[in-house]
């Protein structure tokens, strides 16, 4: 799925009528198949911006064009997978991993068929009984993931769905994330403010400036090929040039 | 000379204020009067001492001394003034005047069960004593600490004490307007009733149609058969013996039928206090009849007003009041005549009216006044009452618990 | 009857009772256990005419029954879209908050002039008594809804019909269930206050005034307890559904 973003800018009014900047003139273009990062210091607007792509929110100003239509509103073409309370507690991981089947008036036999295979793919097979609290972070986000590939959208957005984790089941989750994105080669923008995240994940890296959020630079990572190794050299070097981006971001 | 002057003025001063106390001081003694809403309550009030006496209606009257918690001093035709109260109005047949004018043959039909009814009860007094107890109480029996008595009992004790009669005679009618009197001096009385001449209150509150029409057919032992009902009829009544007419109607509703072709027949023959009944004129159903009790005269005559019943064996003060305050019914005829009586706690030294006054006064005198509870400000207990206590030179005080 | 420590302070309360009976000797201010027991032991037995204490029970739960469920039927739906849209909450809400206070025995003299003496009066009594704690934790559950939810159905294509039936409505459960439970506890003390309007012939509330008026304390002592008894019947039952269907509560991440 094409993503083009043409001179979007999002400002926000406040109840008292204050009117606060978040994000001014982006400009970008996502490929087909890309795994893009979205990276960016707290408060620069990465999230309004998925959220826009998402269709969560509307723009103020500019336009997205998604593989040549506009964009208006949610839609099944582009799902997202949040940080936080993703799963719906009172169903059991399969019928999570089933709704988007479900919305779309599949049969019982039908989506809990596909459900299965998805749940499958992100090795939660034996657990789709279970009700989420009984599952770890790392697990409930895996069938987030599930949840969300299951309806086979073109893309898929990301707002940080590591960042509630603890840092060793967020390095295993970004390699599984790599492995089910090999597999199902999905159009992926990713939002994190983790440099390393970025860096080991993405094919390219936009990095936005402090609020109002503003394009800085987008990096490519391309140098490193995949299975990413975060400790050879090309990662080092392009992890520190993104640490320079956003430490100097004040200068700008 | 000032300082005499002051003294004088200053013993002048005391002696004034000690005759404002004396005056103050009743000479005669004060009663409290505690309005207890129903008669029901009573007992237990007069048990847990809350009250030194009360005046209710039967079988209120017998439940003391039958539970030993008190003891009859006398019954209501006997209260002074001398002679006054004999016979005194009691329980009245009302009828709604909207009913009256769009089927006055099926209020000719009820009038004639109710009279019928009647001269049953009086006619056959223990075996009516033993419906009430059924329609009270399920024949149950009353537990009273260690005691248990028959509900039965109770009610054949009472039975005597009731005088049951229909008829609106004049003397009855002059009596009912003894009460109008009573209840303007209450000032109660403020609306239809205020400033009517006798005659004028008679006109407004007796329909002696209905009796007359009724009396007639049973006479001829021909009745009308009045075009049915098409909706419920709702007759509110009084747990008391008082309607005693009302439940041996129902509860003996073959007889009635078999003998005169009228009846009211419970839709559940078997129940203790049936709440449906079928009003039957030579066989034939002519209307669905609901049956519902109230508490107290007031209430039913609020359900009367809000249209909620169109028939009501009620006491006559609340319909006398009711029909001053605008709710149309009219008074067809009565269903007893006294029937109350006045209960003391067992320990008082009184043993009849004369006795009771003295302990009253000697009460009063110690600083520590009786106090009495009435079933509802303006009900005919609490008229009669009043009455006595303040011929016998005893005046009243509103008290709350 | 979750833990047997519960059990503890009733038996003490029964030991008291009947030592308290003893000593102040006067049936008519607490009667003995011994005349209390035995009609709770013969339940089936008829008291006073009015019927025994199962059928009077029985009489007492048709009518909340019939006004809880009135109540359910609008305080749901209304409490959803009050919790949903903003603007309806606005519309609505001084209006609900104008009648809550009004308890819903002050009703009574103009339920019987409405719907007439009988069942009719008291299910509207009974409907107000629950209809308030029913709503407002309707209100509440659908409130407390994760944005998340709501966003996650939208993404995956869910209409506005579907996000309020398969997220919002199953999100709120556990909130309204509390509401449900609330609200049946106030609506049988209600149905018990109810009956003691003019017109009734049945129900436990109807019997224990019934035997105030001829001062059968133990008849009332008895019916009230079978009054409290089937109240925490009903409470365990509630509580009991919340413990197996809404365990997740709480614990949602």
């Amino acid at each position: 799925m094409k993503l083009a973003i043409r001179d979007l800018s999002k400002v926000f009014v406040t109840g008292t009528g204050e009117k606060v900047p978040a994000l001014e003139g982006i400009n970008l273009m996502v490929e087909d198949e890309e795994f893009l990062c979205i990276l960016g210091p707290s408060g620069c607007g990465k999230t309004t911006l998925l959220r826009i792509i998402a269709g969560l929110d509307t723009p103020t100003t500019g336009s997205i064009q998604v593989d040549g239509e506009a964009l208006s509103a949610p839609s099944r073409r582009i799902a997202m997978i949040f940080q936080e309370y993703s799963l719906f507690p009172w169903r059991t991981v399969l019928d999570n991993v089933a709704f988007g089947l479900e919305v779309q008036g599949k049969g019982r036999e039908d989506r809990l068929g596909v459900a299965r295979e998805y749940l499958d793919l992100v090795g939660l097979a034996s657990f789709e009984k279970n009700l989420p609290y009984e599952l770890s972070g790392g697990m409930r986000q895996r069938v987030a993931v599930a949840r969300a590939l299951a309806t086979e959208p073109r893309a898929l957005l990301m707002d940080e769905p590591f960042g509630a984790l603890d840092a060793q089941t967020r390095n295993l989750m970004q390699t599984e994330l790599q492995e089910i994105w090999r597999k199902t080669r999905k159009t992926i923008l990713f939002v994190t403010h983790s440099v390393d995240e970025a860096v080991f994940l993405a094919d390219r890296i936009v990095v936005l400036t402090e609020r109002p959020g503003r394009i800085r630079e987008i990096v490519p990572v391309t140098k490193c090929a995949h299975p990413r190794d975060r400790t050879c050299r090309d990662f080092v070097e392009i992890r520190r040039h993104v640490l320079d981006l956003i430490s100097g971001g004040s200068a700008d | 000379m000032k300082g005499m002057r002051l003294l004088l003025f200053g013993c002048l001063a005391v002696l004034l204020i000690a005759a404002g106390c004396t005056t103050t001081q009743q000479a005669t003694g004060d009663v409290g009067i505690l309005d207890a809403k129903t008669s029901g309550a009573m007992p237990t009030l007069l048990a847990t001492k809350q009250i030194d006496g009360y005046i209710a209606w039967q079988p209120y009257v017998e439940v003391a001394p039958v539970a030993h918690i008190g003891k009859v001093i006398t019954y209501s035709g006997s209260l002074p003034p001398d002679d006054r109260w004999k016979n005194h109005p009691c329980c009245v047949l009302a009828a709604s005047t909207d009913l009256m004018d769009r089927n006055p043959a099926l209020v000719d039909a009820m009038g004639a069960v109710t009279i019928l009814a009647t001269r049953y009860v009086t006619d056959h007094p223990a075996e009516s004593a033993d419906i009430v107890a059924d329609w009270l109480a399920g024949k149950g029996n009353f537990t009273y600490g260690n005691i248990t008595v028959s509900s039965v009992e109770v009610l054949n004790r009472a039975f005597p004490t009731v005088k049951f009669v229909n008829e609106p005679s004049d003397a009855w009618m002059n009596g009912q307007v003894e009460f109008i009197y009573a209840l303007r001096e209450l000032k109660t009385l403020t609306g239809k009733l205020a400033n009517t001449s006798d005659a004028e209150s008679k006109a407004i509150l007796f329909d002696t149609g209905p009796y007359n029409r009724a009396n007639a057919m049973i006479g001829t032992k021909k009745f009308t058969a009045p075009p049915a009902e098409a909706n419920p009829i709702g007759v509110g009544y009084l747990l008391s013996d008082h309607d005693a007419s009302l439940f041996v109607a129902v509860k003996k509703w073959q007889y009635f039928n078999d003998t005169y072709g009228i009846a009211l027949k419970p839709r559940d023959p078997t129940a203790s206090k049936p709440d449906v009944a079928d009003l039957l004129v030579n066989g034939k159903k002519v209307a669905e009849v609901k049956l519902i009790p109230g508490s107290a005269g007031p209430q039913l005559m609020q359900l009367a007003a809000t249209n909620a019943i169109q028939f009501a064996f009620v006491g006559n003060p609340p319909t006398i009041t009711a029909i001053d305050k605008g709710t149309s019914v009219k008074i067809l005829m009565a269903l007893n005549t006294e029937g109350s009586g006045v209960v003391v706690v067992t320990d008082s030294p009184a043993t009849d009216w004369n006795s009771f006054v003295q302990w009253a006064k000697e009460r009063s005198a110690a600083g520590n006044p009786i106090k009495m509870a009435v079933p509802g400000k303006g009900s005919i207990q609490d008229i009669m009452l009043r009455y006595a206590l303040e011929e016998s030179g005893l005046s009243i005080k509103e008290v709350q618990v | 009857m979750r833990r047997p420590l519960g059990i503890i302070l009733p038996i003490l309360l029964l030991i008291v009772w009947e030592i308290a009976a003893q000593s102040i000797n006067n049936q008519f201010i607490l009667p003995r256990l011994e005349t209390v027991v035995p009609v709770l032991l013969a339940p089936t037995v008829d008291i006073l005419g009015t019927g025994s204490l199962v059928h009077n029970a029985l009489v007492s739960l048709e009518r909340v029954g019939a006004g809880f469920l009135v109540a359910l039927a609008i305080a749901i739906p209304l409490g959803v879209g009050m919790g949903w849209s903003r603007r309806l909450d606005a519309f609505m809400d001084t209006t609900i908050q104008l009648f809550r206070p009004i308890p819903p025995l002050a009703w009574g003299p103009l339920a019987i002039a409405w719907f007439s003496v009988g069942i009719n009066s008291m299910v509207f009594i009974i409907f107000l008594g629950a209809f308030f704690p029913v709503l407002l934790n309707t209100i509440d559950g659908v409130r407390s809804i994760k944005r998340t939810w709501v966003e996650v159905a939208q993404t995956l294509g869910a209409s506005e019909r579907q996000v309020l039936a398969k997220v919002v409505l199953p999100g709120a459960l556990p909130t309204i269930w509390t509401g449900l439970r609330v609200g049946f506890g106030i609506a049988w003390m209600c149905v018990i206050a109810a009956e003691w309007l003019p017109g009734t012939t049945s129900g436990l509330g109807y019997l224990t005034l019934y035997a105030y008026n001829f001062g059968q304390m133990h008849y009332i002592i008895a019916g009230m307890i079978t009054i409290g008894i089937i109240g925490i019947a009903f409470d365990f039952l509630f509580r009991s559904v919340e413990d197996r269907w809404f365990c997740w509560r709480g614990l949602e991440r």
